[in-house]
């Protein structure tokens, strides 16, 4: 909300306070300042003056170089780009030395090479609403010298963000009420007190008919007969404009002004267009309603429509009027609405028609009752004032809806409004406790003090019990903890002094899991590695087929349809599907790097991924992983390593052997090609399956322009955790020399490692130690091994924790070792 | 016998002297002292020396047997020298390095982690909850009504099952009081979700990390020194804070926190950095009602939240948080 500072110093006192105090004043009052601007010049340096020659630059197509009479007995030239003036005209001259809004000063200068000085301003250019393109055209009746700031009085503009629980700020005179509250300053005249004293009220019997009073329970319409629609006065267009607000005519002007005086909306019907009672009620499905900005909306029974006898819907309840029936130059009578909506179905009926006005504004935050007589009997004040007619009683329909528990409702302090069919509005009642208040300050606000700022604000204790009356206009004043927060508020934190209490609280289990997450990523970092962190939100399947790859390589539970979780509503495809594993994302990242130039490609990340356990209908679980990517160099090309090798297979794999040293690792090959270009294996760590490896299908490469092989794991990063922190006793250093022995076999081509190594586990060998494949061979032409066969070299260590073995003892390990193999691999020789 | 003994040696330190290489030198010392060497062939015609004469040739033959061993030895070194010397003749420490493969962490998770250590020294415990979340914890136990904007779906990610993406890491709050009795002491960094268009300071997607305080007796007190701590040990101990009354519904009295950014070559400036208040009584009665114990009526505390994103782009005057989402190897390896 825009708020003027002339406007907000006739209600309040703000002599001898800064632009910044201003603003620091508003600040800790909880009101954010987004922006100030200044309006109108504070120099002297701008005078009038009057253009007396004009004569084009030689060689522009727009400049001319004026000499003007700034009141100064010579003239000055000043060369001017603006169109819009005569020989003649009266302007705004800056004179050299004058420092404009914006801090820009003038000096002399040459424009075109023509000397200048001096400059002829527009309205923006002094900080003021443009009221023409170009020059600003001064009344003939200002004599040239005349300092502007004479006749145009400076102005700041305070932009302020205003909090929904206080819609008491959205105006003028609230805001006043507010900082004389805060301040303790002198509020002036209640510009609605007077008026709202001398109105007259009467029941308004048939002409008001509440037909939905659940949502709009009070109502009131003044009838002003006899007005002459015209421009408002020069005081109030001004104040609007000041603001931001284009006027158009009086009475409309006024209703505006009303709203941004006292918070309260208005609206004015013109009352040929009425066709006898009002009927505030729900819109019917489907019901038309025509805006007065002449746009068509389609209406639901949670609208709320003011209609008359004929059943048209003249006004949107709270947020907009309707085409036809509004004040225009032809309106001589009108009817003037000042009423009470619900909030929250103002705040349905705004979202939902995507339709916002001060107005609605102001209602889906809240407005008091107290305020509708108020807003008013003010603006009959002003359309009697500045539009002449005669106005009616205003005639009341329901009744300010009472803001307390009943069971209160005997004690309450009730206002009384009007004069026949009066309004009753019961001030809330809140019992502060002290105590509370001293444990949330620790005693250092002095009760009488606190007592002071509550008094001050507009609260009245009314018992010396702890009871305080509200004031009416604060409704979000409604228990003890609102009264405490108004007086550490007022009272400041900056005087409430800081303490530090720190209480012993045991290590959770999600600290350990930060902790080792912390621990694995440095070691991965440290083992060359980025991390990633990439969009939780990712594309749907079927626009990124990078999805559609990872389901097919998930192997420990494929992905059921329906498994993957998407939001109803998305902002855009690219985000609507909550990731089942981090390997998209991972996959983007590495190739948007590779677009880069990056030539070692190493991503992890450690995030959560999600999953419906039941094709949509079972529980959305929540996994914390970590995802590996892998491809390109296994190190950047240097003099040093102008051919650095390609990342395979075993590098990743051999990173799964630094994050669980100790663990026994297994790969188990998926039984079924998940997709025929793709190979995937499930990581069993000490038995336990605890994520999958897999090798990106080569089309998916390609698609996303990797034309390298890939390689990405998943890995579960709790059952991680639990191998790697498992707690252990470290072992002595054995006392004995083992003793080495070599293998080769010979075994077919299909044989696999996990093959050998389930032989030599059977071999139950106690002296074996340690195995290792050395060296694997291959020979595709046949000369040196047959092309279908492939020697494996293994390395095996054996050795007896209490003596040294002798060379025959190793030798009948080792030959028992050997047995067990050529008895359990198929087709295997010893080389 | 004498002149064949000073001719052996003055020949042998002539070869000694002229030996170029530690294999020729190995070769001498063979040809010389070893069991064929010339010194060792003229020992053995001790055996005819007369008597007499035998320690005066004795003292000659170990005279002539030490010079030799030190002619060697001064050779090896002169030459192990001369060797060491040519080893690192041509090596140019100016040369650039063999490339390593480089990593790092993320910026945020640089972030987050120091915030989680600060905390945790002031005693502060981790706690978790999920990001699907439903709409009891995230908006009715922490005082949001149900007109509330952030209850929209256009405000909100919802799912067809009614569940939806937690707007603030707060949930946790709710989360934790509902499992726990108090005194609460926890933090919680991570993400929420809002339907925002992404932009240049919008993410739809961003992390926070959350903390509440519940005891008896917990006072402003206590939130002011807790965060001023807080903030002093992520911006420096100078760093200027102010707390500035605000609104949000879980909690009452509320604040944003701003802290005074004094970059160089710029005025400084107060930025927001995090939220901040005393938990409604409301949000402790919400946890009571669903859980049916009394726990937390009469309990005070506080809470807060602040923006990861945030905090990292002010700390390192980032100035498109699209940037963090990228994951562009030339912005990460500025962050090792």
């Amino acid at each position: 909300m825009n708020v003027s500072l002339n406007w907000l110093s006739s209600y309040i006192d703000l002599e001898g306070l800064g632009t910044q105090e201003m603003a620091d004043m508003l600040t800790f009052a909880g009101i954010e300042v987004e922006g100030i601007q200044e309006r109108g010049v504070t120099t002297d340096l701008v005078v009038v003056a009057q253009v007396m020659e004009k004569t084009p630059v030689e060689g522009s197509d727009h400049l001319n170089v004026c000499m003007v009479d700034a009141g100064e007995g010579a003239l000055r030239q000043i060369v001017c780009g603006a169109q819009n003036y005569k020989v003649g005209d009266k302007v705004p001259c800056a004179l050299p030395g004058a420092v404009l809004p914006g801090g820009w000063e003038i000096k002399d200068g040459k424009l075109r090479g023509v000397e200048s000085r001096g400059m002829l301003c527009s309205a923006s250019e002094l900080g003021l609403p443009d009221k023409e393109h170009g020059l600003w055209i001064l009344p003939q009746e200002y004599a040239v010298g005349t300092p502007v700031r004479s006749f145009v009085p400076t102005d700041t503009i305070f932009e302020l963000e205003i909090t929904p629980n206080r819609p008491d700020l959205l105006s003028h005179w609230g805001m006043a009420r507010e900082l004389a509250g805060i301040t303790g300053r002198t509020l002036k005249q209640d510009p609605a007190e007077q008026p709202t004293a001398a109105i007259q009220t009467r029941p308004a019997g048939d002409y008001i008919t509440l037909s939905a009073p659940e949502i709009c329970p009070f109502y009131t319409a003044t009838r002003i007969s006899g007005v002459k629609i015209g421009p408002s006065p020069a005081w109030l267009a001004d104040r609007l404009v000041s603001i931001g607000l284009r006027p158009i005519n009086n009475v409309v002007d006024i209703t505006n002004y009303c709203l941004f005086e006292l918070g309260h909306p208005l609206h004015a019907f013109d009352a040929a267009r009425l066709t006898g009672g009002l009927n505030i009620r729900r819109a019917a499905e489907g019901e038309n309603f025509t805006s007065l900005m002449n746009e068509q909306y389609s209406l639901t029974p949670e609208d709320i429509v003011i209609s008359d006898a004929s059943g048209a819907a003249l006004a949107l309840g709270g947020v907009m009027g309707g085409l036809d029936s509004g004040v225009t130059e032809a309106t001589t009578d009108i009817v003037l609405e000042s009423a009470w909506f619900l909030r929250s179905n103002i705040r349905f009926t705004s979202r939902r028609l995507a339709l916002g006005s001060d107005s609605s504004y102001r209602f889906e935050r809240g407005t008091s009752p107290w305020n509708v007589l108020r807003a008013a009997a003010r603006a009959v004040e002003l359309i009697l004032e500045c539009a002449g007619g005669t106005a009616e009683p205003v005639l009341v329909g329901g009744q300010a809806p009472c803001l307390v528990p009943e069971e209160n409702a005997t004690n309450a302090t009730v206002l009384e409004q009007g004069t026949e069919g009066k309004i009753y509005y019961a001030l809330d009642q809140v019992q502060l406790d002290w105590k509370e208040l001293d444990v949330m300050t620790n005693a250092s606000v002095p009760h009488l003090e606190a007592a002071r700022i509550l008094r001050q604000l507009g609260l009245r204790e009314i018992d010396g019990k702890g009871t305080w009356d509200c004031p009416p206009w604060r409704l979000d004043l409604k228990r003890s903890c609102d009264l405490l927060e108004e007086v550490v508020r007022v009272y400041g934190i900056d005087n409430i002094p800081a303490t530090n209490t720190s209480i012993y609280v045991e290590e959770s289990a999600y600290d350990r899991a930060s902790d080792y997450r912390m621990a694995l990523s440095r070691k991965l970092a440290g083992a060359g590695f980025w991390e990633a962190q990439t969009f939780k939100l990712i594309a749907a399947e079927s626009i990124d087929p990078t999805i559609a790859s990872v389901e097919h390589a998930l192997p420990i539970k494929p992905l059921m349809e329906g498994d993957i979780i998407r939001v109803s509503l998305p902002i855009s495809e690219d985000h609507s599907t909550l990731r089942p594993s981090l390997a998209p994302g991972l996959i983007s990242v590495a190739a948007r790097n590779m677009n880069q130039g990056l030539e070692v490609l190493r991503f992890f990340e450690c995030g959560r991924v999600f999953r419906n356990t039941g094709g949509g209908k079972g529980k959305d679980i929540e996994n914390e992983v970590l995802g590996i990517f892998m491809a390109g160099k296994l190190n950047p090309a240097s003099w040093a390593d102008t051919k650095p090798g390609e990342a395979h297979f075993e590098h990743l794999r051999a990173v799964l052997d630094i994050l669980v040293p100790k663990a026994e690792i297994s790969l188990v090959p998926a039984k079924m090609a998940r997709e025929t270009a793709a190979v995937g294996a499930d990581i069993q760590i000490n038995n336990q399956a605890c994520g999958y490896m897999a090798r990106i299908a080569l089309s998916t490469c390609r698609t996303l322009g990797l034309p390298m092989e890939s390689y990405y794991a998943e890995l579960d990063l709790r059952k991680l955790q639990q191998v790697a922190t498992a707690p252990f006793k470290a072992a002595d250093l054995p006392q004995f020399p083992g003793s080495g022995r070599d293998a080769s076999l010979d075994v077919p081509a299909g044989t696999r490692n996990a093959d050998i190594v389930k032989a030599i586990q059977a071999a139950k060998q106690k002296l074996l130690v340690s195995y290792q494949l050395k060296d694997v061979f291959c020979d595709p032409s046949g000369e040196k091994l047959a092309a279908d066969r492939k020697a494996m070299t293994y390395t095996f260590l054996y050795r007896d924790a209490k003596k040294t073995l002798t060379a025959p003892e190793v030798d009948a390990a080792h030959k028992q070792v050997l047995d067990t193999l050529a008895a359990r691999v198929k087709e295997l020789k010893f080389r | 016998m004498k002149e064949r003994i000073a001719s052996v040696q003055a020949e042998a330190l002539e070869r000694i002297a002229g030996i170029a290489d530690m294999k020729a030198l190995e070769d001498a010392r063979v040809g010389i002292l070893g069991k064929k060497g010339s010194l060792t062939q003229v020992q053995q015609g001790m055996r005819d020396v007369p008597k007499e004469e035998k320690p005066a040739v004795g003292a000659l033959l170990n005279e002539a047997r030490a010079a030799i061993t030190a002619a060697l030895d001064n050779r090896r070194n002169e030459l192990q020298k001369q060797l060491d010397a040519a080893a690192v003749a041509g090596v140019d420490f100016t040369m650039p390095g063999a490339a390593l493969p480089t990593g790092g962490l993320h910026p945020i998770s640089i972030v987050r982690d120091e915030a989680v250590r600060i905390l945790r020294r002031m005693g502060f415990t981790l706690s978790d909850g999920p990001e699907i979340e439903d709409e009891w914890h995230c908006f009715d136990a922490l005082n949001t009504p149900d007109d509330h904007p952030a209850r929209n779906e256009k405000d909100t990610f919802y799912f067809d099952s009614g569940k939806l993406l937690r707007t603030q890491t707060s949930t946790v709050q709710a989360r934790t009081m509902e499992k726990q009795a108090p005194p609460v002491r926890i933090i919680c960094p991570g993400s929420a979700f809002r339907r925002d268009a992404i932009d240049a300071t919008h993410l739809s997607a961003f992390n926070q990390i959350e903390g509440l305080y519940v005891d008896k007796n917990v006072s402003v007190g206590d939130l002011k020194g807790t965060l001023e701590y807080m903030l002093k040990a992520l911006f420096g101990s100078d760093t200027a804070v102010r707390f500035r009354p605000h609104f949000f519904p879980f909690t009452e009295p509320s604040f944003e926190i701003d802290v005074l950014l004094q970059a160089a070559g710029q005025a400084p400036r107060w930025i927001e950095i995090a939220g901040c208040g005393m938990v409604n009584p409301a949000v402790f009665e919400a946890i009571d009602r669903e859980t049916g114990k009394q726990l937390y009526s009469g309990c005070t505390g506080f809470a807060f939240g602040i923006g990861l994103e945030r905090l990292a782009m002010i700390r390192w005057g980032i100035r498109d948080i699209r940037l963090l989402i990228e994951n562009d190897v030339r912005f990460l390896a500025q962050f090792q």
